[in-house]
């Protein structure tokens, strides 16, 4: 009997739950008969499902689910207006963006700035290769002197007050 | 899946409203059944159905109909049951107030002790089920309130038969050890507390 | 609708943003240094501040004494004149008159007393320096070192 209902038992759950083969209904079912203990067993649980659903099927019946549903729909609206974010993107409009009389004067005129820019740029491109220092000097109240050193690595402008004052030369 | 259900899915996946408030009211009442069977609380098991029906209604257009439409918010469900469950505080239990409203046949009005055994039941069955761990609490709920086969638990929690079945096992385990200090296992049947058996002991 | 009256507006004013940004390189800017060192033959002090210069100067003069006067670093911008103050009553005036990749060309005006006594105009490539001194007084010299980065 022992070992009946330990192997019975086992099956009890799915017997119950109506989950159980045809062979295991019938083992269960033959066993129930006469064994009281899993009688019992199946009663408890027949017991817990009744006082677990009860009081969920009085609580479907008592409520009244419209207005659920109105709040639902208000939650609904709510959750579609766009966040901050959402609004800038849509601001920006970038599929709009991409509509030809919209990105085609655009770039005319990006065009047309990159080409009054380039003027300015390009007219910083040209190199001296090897520039003379003084474009030129001229003074009224003295005479000027310049010297530039081998390869132009010393360039110096000199005052005199005199034709008898000499620079300190080295 | 029908055809009218697949046709009302994809209206909601286009943002119909229409047709979510079709399948609300087609299922309204089955999420209510899982959220109430898990909270055990009208307001919080409203508010598990109203955050239910808006997730839906935006996130339906991940369903691609591989599994039914049923089990998809059933999953649902489940999971947002449980979130609500991890994010409340504990509960006090409810006043025996709650009980109102079960019908009892005159013979047992006149039996206070009875009626007064019965509220106490359905407290301690529910304390019972707050002691369970959600996974447990949840199979139960879905078996036993709800009825859905294990294959259909499965899909809804995520998890393997064998894992539905360990799950009812052990949460039927514990219910049945915290309430056989309390009373006879055998007179939990409701049938017993409404009328036979007091009957019969009115006859004694 | 909204939308497309705002849309038009970005762009004009993207557009606008990039003009600005481009011609920024328009108005070209020249670091320059502006060292003023006093030249003698009084002692034999050498001014640790005068640093790469002391070489340069060596190489050129035969003082034996350089000591840093004065040392500021001004931006040319477009050609904006700048005046230093350099001494005893001596300024220069600064202006850039073109900017190269590799050059700037800079006008210098130097005046004694409100008076010009120079008037010259140098190219510079980044890092070079050129020397602008005399007319001797006491037993040296201010020497004005002017220096270009860009």
């Amino acid at each position: 009997m022992k070992d009946s209902c330990s192997s019975i038992s086992k099956r009890l759950e799915k017997y119950f739950d109506n989950e159980a083969t045809d062979e295991e209904k019938s083992l269960v079912g033959k066993h129930l008969l006469s064994c009281p203990p899993c009688q019992s067993a199946l009663t408890s649980m027949e017991g817990i499902r009744d006082l677990m659903k009860g009081p969920v099927e009085e609580a479907v019946q008592k409520e009244d689910f419209s207005w659920v549903w109105q709040k639902i729909q208000r939650e609904i609206r709510i959750k579609e207006r766009p966040t901050r974010w959402e609004y800038f993107l849509s601001w920006l409009d970038r599929p709009s963006l991409f509509q030809k009389r919209v990105w085609m004067p655009a770039a005319a005129a990006i065009i047309i700035l990159v080409l009054i820019t380039a003027q300015l740029l390009l007219k910083k491109t040209p190199s001296y290769p090897d520039p003379t220092v003084v474009v030129y000097t001229e003074s009224q109240t003295h005479n000027v002197m310049v010297y530039e050193s081998g390869k132009g690595m010393v360039t110096v402008i000199w005052l005199f007050e005199g034709p008898e004052k000499e620079l300190p030369a080295s | 899946m029908s055809h009218e259900e697949a046709e009302l899915i994809s209206q909601c996946q286009k943002g119909d409203q229409e047709a979510l408030k079709e399948i609300f009211d087609q299922y309204h009442k089955r999420v209510y059944r899982i959220a109430y069977g898990m909270v055990r609380q009208r307001e919080e098991a409203l508010d598990i159905v109203q955050e239910v029906f808006i997730k839906l209604f935006r996130s339906i257009r991940n369903f691609k109909g591989k599994s039914k439409f049923y089990t998809y918010l059933y999953r649902m469900t489940v999971n947002t049951a449980i979130d609500h469950t991890r994010r409340r505080e504990k509960i006090p239990p409810l006043s025996l107030d709650e009980g109102k409203g079960i019908q009892l046949s005159e013979e047992v009005e006149s039996r206070p002790d009875r009626i007064l055994l019965h509220k106490e039941l359905k407290e301690k069955v529910k304390e019972a089920m707050e002691k369970l761990p959600n996974d447990q609490r949840m199979a139960l709920v879905l078996r036993g309130v709800e009825g859905l086969s294990y294959q259909e638990m499965a899909e809804a929690m995520g998890c393997s038969i064998g894992t539905v079945m360990s799950r009812l096992h052990y949460g039927r385990k514990r219910i049945q050890e915290w309430l056989k200090d309390y009373v006879e296992l055998s007179d939990l049947r409701a049938g017993h507390m409404g009328s036979a058996p007091i009957k019969e002991e009115n006859g004694e | 609708m909204r939308r497309r009256t705002l849309s038009p507006t970005l762009i004009f004013i993207l557009i606008l943003l990039l003009f600005l940004f481009s011609t920024s390189f328009a108005f070209a800017q020249v670091q320059t240094r502006v060292r003023v060192v006093y030249a003698s033959n009084v002692g034999a002090i050498i001014d640790p501040l005068l640093g790469d210069l002391h070489n340069q100067l060596r190489s050129v003069f035969s003082f034996t004494s350089y000591r840093l006067l004065g040392d500021v670093s001004i931006i040319l911008i477009g050609n904006n004149p700048i005046e230093v103050f350099v001494h005893r009553g001596r300024s220069i005036e600064l202006a850039l008159v073109e900017k190269h990749r590799d050059m700037a060309e800079m006008k210098i005006m130097m005046r004694m007393k409100e008076v010009p006594i120079l008037n010259t105009q140098v190219r510079l490539s980044s890092g070079k320096t050129v020397f602008i001194g005399g007319p001797l007084y006491e037993e040296g010299a201010a020497i004005i070192a002017l220096s270009a980065n860009f």
